[in-house]
């Protein structure tokens, strides 16, 4: 017991000494553990804006936050005249924008291995990982901040951030209608039982809300060590009409597989334990006509 | 305890009221006209909703395989009897102290399958209508003169919340507890009644590639990585080939229904409301739209058959749970929606444009509960009138009033809120040959106990309703008490997140 309370004492201890402005290190792993799996139907605490236009970016990327004057000129762009520009009726939030959006989106990012990885590739493009456990969640973002703060002079890092959200329920509460251009689902959990399939982060229904955040031509990436889960991934991907699956040759030819295979922490994992590794590539079809 | 009227449904002249488990037809003096009895036979062969009182409470076995759900009941300690196969769950509940502080669910163990949605053809010649515990729907046949034929009968995979028909009224769309839309035909033939180009997608819950290969293990050495979750394998690769055997009795026609159906989308998140709105779609043709509403402030607008697997968009903007989608019936283009805001939702749907809200909330305070502190709505209709207006009735869960609106050009104008505190607590709204509102009440919350089950509201002039109570109609005995009945009658409060009250 007193073993116990000893190490939940030493993370806060550590949690605390990260929050300072000046930490150079970066984030220790064990400080940040958490039960791997987290159950995406129950409500937990989630903090998320009611619709994506009152969604503040500002603190993510703040690398990116349009100067005011602009800010106002892109609201009072569509109306050209002088009267109010067209203010929603339930917009009460003012939200500061951004001079871009979010356009590459991993889902359950985990530790950030791919975030980090991806920051330096698309320099940019606002990567953003989303991650239901809130330690994690942590560990990420404070990795992201000691990124920045080591590279303070070129800027770098500053096009990745991370999120606390259940994806699951509320993507559509964060990304409009076709804003990601690629999405990544990287060794997400394979709920092996057959009981826990419903809360597996692929299936033909929840597609339709893939299809949804991401734009026509738009790339969905898989990977996985489960060979079931990939091939559950595959039939529900290729059953659903509005994706189609990326041929092999266009797969490898593709810079981020690679990285996906070999930056992630689950990746790096599979690597080490010598296991196999399955990638599938998802386009997002045109919209068909209704 | 009387079971009062929870569900009303207007066909022509004919009113159909759903008291309990039964379905009860009256003409529009509300002269009785005849019953349809839940078949008490149907409860035991359907079994599930009748499990003895000592007996752990058990639901029907689920796609997903051994451990089946198990609902939670009030006397949960005692019945976890030991050796007993059907609550290993329970036992594992009690070890893990953590989950004893979380509310108890409070499922009744017996749970009447109370009718929970009911609705009628445009042209009135069917009545289809759900029952909440056994997750059966009804469809039936109506002669025009009140009398109700059952058609069919149909157990689905997940308990159905809301339910629409297509445009076509050919096409029963079921919304379910799971976050799933189905689509079964109003007449199960032979033949699919829908269109080839459908492709019922793989469900959540049933996996036809794992179905084949069910007793290897889907994680092998190199997947597994930790000393604990190899020696987890081990154990699992055992009993795995220990319960082949009981697995292999269950068939796999077990799984699905045998009945046509077909999943058409889903949310992953319990789906409370289901509408069909029509429209031209991008070709100039005549189109219609799936609208389903879920308990996590989404408001999903979907493409039609065959395409409901396209989303066209999202109306966003709900802060709290949503329980009821309306469309205005002479301005289809127009949707409301309502739930646990204390504001009403004017929507152009097809726009994903919010026109405007209504707040109900202050017109519940202003006249019936000073005190109230939110509203959960639990019924929203939209009436044509008889001099064209269109009147908006809103029923807030175990408020004493009647809220009507007024839509005038693309606004909600709140026109009067019929307070009912003597009488007791609305239960639905109907219109009544089409100038008159008819509310259904239950009476065991009012002051006046004899007052009538049903009630007329005629209007006299604009803001000025007159009232006339129903008492000659049947009353239906139940043998729950009143807390029961309770539970049964007002579920629109529960879906609210217990953070909320946090």
């Amino acid at each position: 017991m007193g073993v116990k309370k000893n190490k939940k004492q030493k993370r806060e201890d550590y949690r605390a000494a990260m929050k300072q402005d000046d930490v150079l290190t970066m984030p220790r792993k064990k400080f940040y553990r958490q039960r791997a799996h987290a159950n995406p139907f129950s409500d937990h605490q989630l903090v998320y804006p009611p619709r994506p236009d009152q969604m503040d970016w500002s603190t993510l990327y703040p690398a990116y936050v349009a100067p005011p004057e602009e800010s106002q000129q892109l609201e009072a762009a569509p109306s050209t005249t002088e009267e109010a520009p067209s203010q929603e009726v339930s917009a009460p939030v003012k939200v500061r924008r951004l001079t871009q959006d979010v356009e590459v989106a991993d889902i359950g990012c985990g530790f950030g291995g791919l975030l980090i990885a991806l920051a330096p590739v698309m320099p940019q493009t606002l990567v953003l990982g989303l991650e239901i456990r809130v330690s994690v969640t942590q560990f990420v973002e404070d990795r992201i901040k000691v990124l920045r703060r080591q590279n303070e002079e070129t800027k770098a890092y500053q096009n990745v951030s991370v999120l606390r959200a259940n994806t699951m329920k509320f993507l559509p509460n964060f990304f409009k209608q076709g804003q990601l251009s690629k999405m990544f689902i990287c060794f997400p959990d394979p709920h092996f039982k057959a009981r826990k399939h419903k809360q597996r982060i692929v299936s033909t229904t929840l597609n339709s809300e893939y299809a949804y955040a991401v734009k026509p031509g738009g790339i969905v990436y898989t990977i996985t060590d489960v060979p079931d889960l990939h091939g559950w991934m595959v039939q529900h991907f290729e059953a659903h009409p509005m994706f189609e699956r990326v041929g092999l040759e266009e797969q490898e030819a593709d810079p981020c597989v690679e990285i996906m295979r070999n930056a992630t922490e689950e990746g790096k994992k599979v690597e080490r334990n010598k296991g196999e590794k399955f990638v599938a590539l998802f386009r997002r079809l045109e919209d068909p006509v209704f | 305890m009387p079971v009062p009227y929870h569900l009303l449904q207007a066909s022509g002249s004919i009113i159909f009221a759903a008291q309990g488990t039964d379905i009860l037809s009256f003409n529009s003096s509300l002269g009785h006209l005849s019953t349809w009895k839940y078949p008490v036979k149907a409860t035991k062969t359907l079994s599930e909703a009748t499990p003895g009182v000592d007996a752990p409470a058990e639901a029907p076995p689920t796609p997903e395989g051994p451990p089946a759900k198990r609902r939670r009941t009030e006397n949960d300690e005692k019945e976890a009897k030991p050796g007993d196969a059907a609550t290993p769950s329970s036992t594992n509940g009690q070890k893990k102290g953590r989950f004893h502080n979380k509310p108890q669910v409070v499922n009744i163990s017996n749970e009447k399958p109370f009718i929970n949605c009911l609705i009628t053809t445009t042209n009135g010649s069917h009545v289809i209508a759900a029952t909440g515990s056994d997750k059966t729907i009804w469809a039936f046949e109506h002669d025009g003169f009140g009398n109700l034929k059952q058609l069919s009968q149909r157990a689905m995979p997940k308990r159905p919340c809301s339910l629409a028909l297509t445009t076509d009224q050919k096409t029963i769309l079921s919304a379910d507890k799971f976050g799933d839309v189905y689509a079964i035909p109003l007449i199960p033939s032979a033949e699919s009644t829908l269109p080839p180009s459908v492709q019922s997608l793989p469900s959540r819950s049933a996996t036809p590639a794992s179905v084949q290969i069910p007793f290897k293990p889907q994680a092998n050495d190199k997947t597994v990585h930790t000393k604990r979750n190899l020696k987890a394998l081990e154990n699992q690769k055992i009993s795995m080939e220990l319960s082949l055997k009981a697995a292999a009795e269950k068939s796999a026609a077990e799984d699905q229904p045998a009945f046509e159906h077909t999943l058409l989308l889903g949310h992953v998140s319990m789906l409370t409301a289901i509408t069909v709105a029509p429209g031209i779609g991008a070709t100039g043709e005549q189109r219609e739209w799936i609208i389903t509403a879920d308990r996590d402030e989404h408001v999903r607008v979907s493409r039609g058959i065959p395409q409901a697997y396209f989303i066209e968009g999202f109306c966003l903007g709900h802060e709290d749970f949503i329980s009821r989608l309306c469309v205005i019936p002479n301005r289809p283009d127009l949707l409301l929606s309502g739930g646990g805001d204390d504001d009403l939702f004017l929507w152009k749907w097809k726009e994903q444009q919010l026109l405007g809200r209504a707040n109900l909330l202050e017109q519940v305070k202003d006249l019936v509960e000073p005190e109230a502190t939110k509203v959960a709505v639990s019924r929203l209709k939209a009436f044509v009138l008889a001099s064209g207006e269109t009147m908006v009735a809103v029923i807030c869960e175990k408020i004493p009033a009647v809220v009507l609106f007024t839509l005038e050009d693309e606004a909600l104008e709140h026109s009067l809120t019929y307070s009912l505190e003597s009488e007791g607590v609305p239960l639905d709204v109907e219109l009544l040959d089409n100038d008159k509102l008819l509310v259904s009440i239950d009476t065991a919350e009012g002051v006046k106990p004899d007052s009538g089950s049903f009630l007329v509201l005629t209007r006299e002039s604009p803001g000025c309703w007159g009232q006339q109570p129903v008492v000659d109609v049947p009353a239906g005995e139940t043998d729950l008490n009143s807390q029961e009945l309770q539970k049964l009658l007002y579920t629109t409060e529960s879906l609210r997140k217990m953070s909320d009250f946090d």
